[in-house]
């Protein structure tokens, strides 16, 4: 399916090209993108992957592309570490009501170069300009915008889910563009939002929304599923399959 | 080849999981041990969160202990009665440790009071088995040294609900063995371990029971408290992953038949002083971590 779905894709792009040389000087704010994949599946043998993110603008020199990709959404804790009788324990914690699992940005250019903050807020482009709700906390209301914010921030970039990629895109002739887009190993199944947007002079002139699937598939959905939809069952199954594997292990190397 | 384990939600290589169960099984073969306490922290460092490693390693314990109780039992060397009032308090004990499992997860403190329980109960086997090996190695040195008693009477001989355990040449309160389960229990829940070393020391030492029919007796108790780990867990988390409890079993089968073989060519208190060194360097791997300052005091954790 996908090799199909990349043809046609590649066909609309070389379409929209001719179209976009042929009347580069009509201003039109013609966008277009695909993914070479937007139904990933999570097997037993997955290890992260990465997906190819393609497509044409009618641009001119100096154009930016922002590509922003952002996961599921979900309680995400924070927590700080204090020491107490000397040993490190958590402390206080802010729970984000709606933070996303995954939230990517790649660029042509640089992230302070692409737009002002305004525009940046407006368009909610950033984790600091993303509309995260937290739980009821004692602590100070900068205090959890700032610097909790950022230790978010930094804390889910280490496990490579948050990520600005600057200068990650190519943009060719100033129509063609790709990037590589990574899906590290610990993503979350969900839907993912793609958002490709085409900035000239710091101001928006076209937005594309796109849209991938991250699901667990075979056996390991299938184990997912019974552990949580008949969880008693589930774990007397476990329990009488270690009996059974336990004993079986006895009667094997008994007379070994 | 990488797996991707379901419940955990990690990525590992299968080499990896199988050579952890092999490595942790000809230990627990080596020493006699359950090999909860090793692999529960490993697990934990290899990515695995410690939701899963707990309740993963008492499913995997299950087999372990299946596998160990069936050759005393062939022997006559498990106590069933005693077993049966040792499981009675396991049983309670660890449904309690599985609610104060949730609990601690809920305000973030479930990490800390694992690792914390590792340093203190680790630590204190480890020095004890330690102590008790140097000696037993010194004294087989020196020949003719006297044997004390089989066990010392002292005030808990005089609790109530006194029953007579034949096996064990005991009479003693059932409520002495039964909160010796039940505070096990406990650990066992939170810490992902069978429990096996601190039952098999307090069976000797506090209940008084012949050192013949200790290992048996505990291996028997410790199926059903895991066992009764792995259902509630699964109810109340859902994290017991059993691709990774088979896949670690796989190993610990064929690594417990060599630890075996080379264990019978070892003295008993080499043995124990070799483990007792092994239990000790985990206990301090976890002090130190707990000592030492984080790289980041910011720490992030994807609920669900």
């Amino acid at each position: 399916m996908s090799s199909s779905r990349l043809l046609s894709a590649f066909s609309a792009c070389l379409m929209l090209c001719g179209f976009a040389f042929s009347n580069a000087a009509a201003q039109d704010n013609t966008l277009i993108a695909d993914i070479s994949q937007d139904d990933v599946a999570i097997t037993t043998t997955f290890h992260g992957t990465s997906l190819l993110l393609f497509g044409a603008v009618s641009g001119e020199a100096g154009d930016e592309i922002a590509i922003i990709i952002s996961g599921p959404e979900g309680r995400i804790a924070t927590r700080r570490k204090e020491k107490i009788g000397g040993i490190w324990i958590n402390r206080d914690a802010v729970i984000w009501k709606n933070a996303p699992s995954y939230y990517q940005i790649f660029l042509t250019g640089s992230f302070d170069n692409l737009a002002d903050n305004q525009t940046k807020e407006r368009l909610e482009i950033g984790y600091k300009n993303l509309p995260l709700r937290y739980e009821t906390s004692s602590l100070p209301k900068d205090e959890i915008n700032e610097l909790w914010r950022d230790a978010l921030a930094r804390t889910m970039r280490q496990e490579n889910l948050w990520q600005t990629h600057e200068d990650a895109v190519t943009l060719m002739s100033d129509a063609l563009f790709r990037v590589n887009v990574p899906l590290p190993k610990n993503i979350r199944p969900g839907d993912y939002d793609v958002r490709v947007l085409h900035f000239r002079d710091g101001q928006l002139l076209a937005e594309n929304e796109n849209n991938i699937t991250v699901a667990k598939r075979g056996i390991g959905a299938l184990i997912y599923r019974f552990a949580h939809d008949y969880s008693i069952f589930y774990g007397i199954f476990a329990v009488l399959f270690a009996v059974a594997s336990g004993w079986l292990a006895a009667v094997a190397f008994r007379r070994v | 080849m990488y797996i991707y384990l379901p419940i955990a939600e990690v990525s590992l290589h299968i080499a990896v999981v199988i050579g952890l169960g092999g490595g942790v099984g000809f230990l627990s073969g080596l020493f006699g041990v359950g090999g909860g306490f090793l692999m529960t922290p490993l697990l934990i460092f290899l990515g695995v969160p410690s939701a899963v490693a707990v309740a993963t390693e008492a499913n995997q314990i299950v087999a372990s202990s299946v596998s160990g109780v069936l050759a005393h039992w062939r022997r006559g060397n498990v106590d069933f009665k005693m077993g049966g009032v040792l499981l009675a308090g396991g049983v309670f004990g660890s449904s309690v440790g599985v609610f104060l499992f949730a609990l601690l997860q809920k305000i973030g403190q479930i990490d800390l009071v694992i690792k914390l329980s590792y340093v203190v109960f680790l630590g204190i086997i480890g020095a004890l088995m330690l102590m008790e090996s140097v000696r037993a190695i010194l004294r087989a040195r020196q020949p003719g040294a006297k044997r004390g008693k089989l066990h010392q009477h002292n005030f808990l001989h005089g609790l109530p609900f006194k029953m007579r355990f034949r096996k064990s040449k005991l009479y003693i309160s059932a409520l002495l063995p039964f909160t010796l389960a039940a505070f096990v229990g406990i650990l066992s829940a939170i810490m992902g371990v069978g429990g096996g070393f601190i039952l098999v020391p307090a069976m000797i030492y506090i209940l008084g029971m012949p050192t013949a029919v200790v290992v048996g007796t505990s291996l028997f108790q410790i199926i059903f408290v895991t066992a009764n780990v792995t259902i509630l867990q699964s109810v109340q988390t859902q994290t017991v992953d059993f691709l990774l409890a088979g896949l670690l079993l796989l190993g610990a089968v064929i690594g417990a038949q060599f630890g075996s073989r080379v264990g019978a060519l070892l003295r008993g208190e080499q043995l124990r002083g070799l483990l007792a060194l092994m239990v000790l360097a985990v206990s301090l791997k976890l002090a130190f971590d707990l000592i030492i300052m984080p790289s980041d005091i910011f720490s992030v954790e994807i609920l669900k």
